[in-house]
């Protein structure tokens, strides 16, 4: 090993970080534990909200599916007045 | 006992592997990035990643092997992301400034700006020999590289920094 060599060594000596790097480490590290035992709860929580919007879905569906029906039978009752209105114009005038 | 995370097969201990080992990690990045506070980042992402990993670490020195060949990997990555020096062909390297040459006269500290400004390969290849002391067949493990492409990178690196010192020498008479 050359002059360079040995002068290489010494510039490319190993440091130390700060002090408190190992600390800093360790936080990061139970910050990941935390966020890993966090993704069942994450998960149940994301299963409640889609549930909860499917059943929304399905409530709004049925609203229709009243409104639509009460529309069909309010027609039906008009229709049924003016059939019958028209049956009693026709006996009159055939009488 | 917070923080404590030791392997059940093997034995390890993070707490103790990073005591052992955050200098080798820390210097290989701030050697190869030559910025402080971004080789400890880069140093914490290498030992949260060993946490993660630890059920696959066999032994002390499969860590030590690992730490080097992550560290080196991030650091590179780190290199490119920032973009900070553009890659150069080797024989292109830039010598320092002379205003900062008088500024900073040692040596060691022009070594240091010289292997900062080296290409990605050379230059990892120049501070795993010369920071961690490894023979070629062992830098060319921890870099998946041949042996022969290692001990050309590190004659043509010694090379170049024998010319750029004569070089400033001559310059300097």
């Amino acid at each position: 090993m050359d002059w360079l060599e040995q002068e290489l060594k010494q510039a490319l000596d190993r440091k130390d970080p700060a002090t408190d790097f190992a600390e800093r480490v360790r936080r990061r590290t139970r910050g990941d534990g935390f966020r890993t035992a966090l993704w069942p709860q994450r998960w149940l929580a994301a299963a409640a909200v889609l549930m909860v919007m499917a059943g929304a879905g399905l409530g709004y569906r049925q609203y229709q599916g009243n409104q639509a029906k009460e529309q069909m039978m309010l027609a039906f009752r008009i229709a049924g007045e003016k059939v019958n209105h028209i049956q009693a114009q026709v006996k009159e005038r055939t009488r | 006992m917070i923080g404590l995370v030791t392997a059940p097969q093997t034995g390890l201990n993070f707490d103790a592997l990073m005591r052992t080992h955050q200098s080798m990690v820390f210097s290989l990045a701030y050697h190869f990035l030559h910025d402080r506070e971004v080789a400890e980042e880069v140093a914490q992402e290498v030992f949260l990643s060993l946490h993660r990993n630890l059920r696959n670490i066999q032994s002390e020195s499969h860590a030590g092997f690992w730490l080097r060949k992550v560290a080196v990997q991030r650091a590179i990555d780190e290199g490119r992301r920032r973009a900070r020096r553009p890659q150069v062909a080797l024989d292109d390297v830039a010598e320092p400034s002379t205003h900062d040459a008088q500024q900073d006269p040692l040596l060691r500290d022009r070594l240091r700006r010289l292997i900062a400004t080296l290409p990605e390969s050379p230059r990892a290849v120049m501070i795993l020999r010369y920071q961690e002391d490894l023979d070629p067949a062992e830098i060319a493990e921890i870099l998946s590289m041949p042996v022969a492409t290692v001990k050309s990178h590190l004659q043509r690196s010694l090379a170049l920094l024998r010319e750029k010192l004569a070089r400033r020498s001559m310059g300097e008479l």
